[in-house]
């Protein structure tokens, strides 16, 4: 049975603006398979997916279902076809029954006399939710009252659900983009149980995951992609976490990109210290130092805590337990605008939401962090702050019409310019970095890199959330480690003596 | 040079809805552009004038305060009643003026802060925020005076300075204007006023960014409570006495006013001087309704209607991702 191929994608591209997020990339599926598909962050999984469920289109290549071209305009078409896909983040109704999310959006399939026959819309979802082997949830039951591992299963009922439209006796094809990151082990167990059940039945699964040993626990055959490039693909059975790093991370580091001959000794001066510093639910027992001069690294997979540690730095949330000194005294934050007075500022990941104000000018945004040293005569300065975007637009090769643009016209990297003109200027000497090249071309991550090095040199401190691996160790002279909440590991990272990511992603995971 | 300036979008319309207005009132009635009724209609607009000053600033905030009506009510009859506590005492008019006025207006400061705190450390939305408010408010205004209150004939001294006038220009309206640009230039040129704007474009950046987002808010609340005490004041003088219910009919003047001057409810975007334009486009209406003589109970209709009109002009509706809530 398993020797039935269901799908096949052949030598997919995909480039967005110039740059190639997929340069070729193929898979097979057959039925009743678990294919595991790794990779590092950007090295193309989720775009492939996307493609797959009909999101957007490739750029060449083609996709088969049973050996008929299948190129789905929209995830709808897809689904018809028998390909389904569960997002990372859950998209149930919480409120709702079970019954009401799987035929959310389809209720008049159900109607009689006007009205939603509600008996045949659950008796319905018992025969979905029976299909997959998970037949003791009521589909009357709301979804807020079960676990996420069950919620899981829900979504993929649901997927199920819509691609079995087609009544035939095709087999659908489910994609799990990392359905296991909000899962606890006892959940992750579960929810493996059931997706052999969904085998069981000839369905196939895509299963995408950043922890390799679930991937090996649960996969057939195993796909590893890196830089848009298939790295290697093998069956479970010859595949081991060791190979699977090494395919996955094993391109040489490029020394100039990252510019390590910039690379300083940092001062003894402690500047930052954390003493078993909490949140709780999300870390605890967190001791380090920063010095000046020291870009200090933090690396962990989602939900390890490195993000919340940068909000409770730079005052965005408030610590749980344990103690923050900051220049020797012991802080607590009530808010970000506390901590820039202490010098503390954080450069945050969603640019769009929390870095710039898009309906500003250029000039506005990057003078929002240190108007008040704008000042004449007790007003501030237009000519200062003009002037100042002026410099800054120039030291910094933003790209913009001029000052008075609004950031809203600018591209990713020239926007995120602007939010380092910002930091740089608000006089913050310690600076939190969260993902500072996250959707920054590869030009313009380059020089970011460069002005990080700049920070440093003039006696700042930076903490960095890398977007990869590479980025946060090759920058770093110190990377610590987190998982689960907790440090565990740390590593020095002088010039010449960085970790291997090999042993990163075995503390990470 | 021919190219419209975008920016000045919102001036063009108000001015060419004033101009309209002035002429279709005055064709229907010739009375309407006697002077005696111009100078009437300039000097009635200054407490509108300077609610509408304090409530700009909310809305570039993307909030909103529904109280303002109420708190007006309040200060109205808690003006007028420490003013005749002090009849009969040793204390001089002046004194007396003074005290009540500065007690209302340090009242009022202290209402607008408390409720400002409600909105940012409990995390209430300020439209639910100020709707309990304008409750609370609305019944402590009838507590403290369940009927109207007169100023007896030989105390209207205390209120003579609301006739002082050069020519049409009245004193409450020179004050009024002389706070909008007091205010225009603190948000325009101050950390406080530049935070406001940039609260108002993307709150969760200005925060992160180190702007102190609670302590710009509860300002904002508090100033535009101050504004309608300074505006209830004008109405003691002007009237001659204080209901409690006097400040019912102008949060929603305020808010179109406001909307009028082509300041957006999402905050972010506008300027307190395009405020004076929708205010006299309100005030224009509602004097060339009252001169022919439209009811009053239909007034209220059509000013129900100039509101959702100034918001649907106003509204971008152009983005598709925005929820109405």
């Amino acid at each position: 049975m398993k020797n039935q191929l269901l799908f096949s994608a052949k030598n997919i591209t995909k480039s967005f603006h110039g740059a190639q997020a997929l340069k070729g990339v193929d898979l097979d599926v057959n039925e009743g398979e678990v294919i595991g598909l790794i990779g590092e962050n950007g090295a193309g999984k989720s775009t492939f997916l996307k493609i797959i469920i009909g999101v957007q289109p490739q750029t060449s290549g083609e996709m088969t279902m049973y050996g008929k071209p299948f190129a789905p305009s929209n995830p709808l078409e897809a689904n018809a076809k028998g390909v389904g896909m569960v997002y990372q983040e859950q998209s149930l109704i919480t409120t709702l029954s079970v019954g009401q999310n799987i035929f959310f959006g389809r209720e008049k399939e159900f109607r009689k006399y006007g009205f939603v026959n509600w008996n045949k819309m659950y008796a319905e979802a018992k025969c979905v939710l029976n299909a997959i082997g998970i037949d003791n949830i009521n589909p009357k039951k709301k979804v807020i009252d079960l676990n996420f591992a069950t919620r899981q299963m829900i979504e993929i009922a649901k997927v199920v659900a819509l691609t079995k439209q087609t009544g035939n006796n095709e087999k659908c094809l489910i994609l799990l983009d990392e359905p296991t990151s909000v899962l606890n082990e006892e959940e992750v167990q579960r929810l493996f149980v059931e997706i052999r059940n969904i085998t069981k039945q000839g369905h196939s699964v895509i299963f995408v995951s950043h922890r390799l040993d679930e991937v090996l626990e649960i996969s057939d055959r195993v796909y590893v992609y890196k830089d848009g490039e298939n790295a290697g693909n093998m069956a479970a059975e010859e595949a081991t976490e060791k190979k699977m790093y090494e395919l996955m991370v094993g391109r040489t580091t490029t020394t100039e990109y990252y510019h390590l001959d910039r690379q300083i000794v940092p001062s003894e001066e402690v500047i930052l210290e954390a003493k078993d510093l909490g949140l709780w639910g999300c870390f605890q027992h967190c001791d380090f130092k920063l010095h000046r001069g020291e870009i200090l690294g933090i690396c962990g997979v989602v939900g390890s805590g490195k993000e919340e540690i940068c909000s409770v730095i730079c005052g965005d949330e408030r610590a749980t337990s344990g103690a923050l000194f900051v220049k020797g005294k012991f802080t607590r934050y009530q808010s970000p605008a506390e901590a820039l007075k202490d010098g503390v500022l954080m450069i945050p990941k969603e640019r769009i939401y929390e870095g710039v104000i898009r309906g500003l000018s250029v000039e506005d945004n990057i003078a929002m962090s240190n108007a008040k040293h704008l000042k004449k005569r007790g007003l501030v300065s237009r000519k200062s702050v003009a002037a100042q975007a002026n410099e800054w637009i120039k030291k910094l090769r933003i790209k913009t019409p001029g000052k008075d643009a609004l950031v809203i016209n600018l591209s990713g990297g020239n926007q995120q310019k602007v939010v380092f003109a910002r930091a740089l200027l608000s006089g913050a000497d310690i600076i939190i970095l969260n993902h500072p090249t996250r959707g920054v071309d590869v030009g313009a991550k380059e020089e970011i890199y460069g002005f990080i090095r700049d920070v440093v040199s003039e006696g700042k401190a930076v903490i960095l959330l890398g977007d990869t691996l590479e980025e946060c160790s090759s920058l770093s002279n110190r990377v610590l480690v987190m998982r689960d909440g907790l440090i565990t590991g740390e590593f020095g990272a002088a010039v010449g003596e960085k970790p291997s990511q090999v042993e990163l992603v075995r503390m990470m995971v | 040079m021919t190219k419209i300036n975008k920016k000045h979008l919102p001036l063009y319309f108000s001015s060419a809805v004033i101009i309209l207005l002035i002429v279709v009132f005055s064709l229907i009635e010739s009375r309407f552009l006697n002077a005696a009724n111009m100078a009437n209609l300039l000097s009635d607009a200054a407490p509108l004038l300077i609610m509408a000053a304090g409530m700009t600033p909310v809305l570039l905030l993307g909030s909103i305060d529904l109280s303002v009506g109420s708190v007006c009510s309040v200060a109205n009859v808690f003006a007028l009643t420490i003013l005749l506590s002090f009849q009969g005492t040793h204390w001089t008019l002046g004194t007396a003026v003074l005290v009540s006025f500065g007690l209302t207006a340090l009242a009022a400061i202290a209402a607008g802060a408390i409720m400002g705190l409600v909105h940012v450390k409990l995390k209430i939305p300020s439209f639910i925020a100020t709707l309990a408010f304008m409750s609370i408010w609305s019944s402590v205004a009838l507590l403290i005076s369940s009927a109207p209150i007169a100023i007896p004939r030989q105390l209207w001294g205390m209120v003579a300075w609301y006739d002082i006038s050069v020519g049409p220009f009245s004193l409450p309206l020179f004050i009024a204007l002389l706070f909008i640009v007091i205010y225009y230039v603190i948000l325009t040129r101050t950390v406080f006023g530049r935070g406001i704007y940039a609260i108002g474009g993307n709150e969760r950046c200005a925060r992160i960014a180190g702007v102190p987002v609670d302590r710009v808010k509860v300002s904002v609340f508090a100033i535009n409570a101050f504004c309608a005490a300074l505006a209830s004041i004008f109405l003691v003088a002007k009237a001659k006495s204080a209901a409690p219910t006097v400040g019912d009919g102008f949060t929603l003047m305020v808010i179109a006013a406001v909307v009028l001057g082509g300041t957006s409810l999402v905050g972010g975007v506008g300027n307190v001087i395009n405020t004076i334009f929708g205010v006299f486009i309100v005030a224009l209406i509602s004097n060339g309704m009252n001169i022919i003589g439209v009811d009053v109970f239909w007034q209220r209709i059509v000013f129900g209607v100039i509101l959702l009109v100034a918001v649907a002009i106003n509204t971008d509706r152009t983005s598709r991702s925005i929820a109405v809530k």
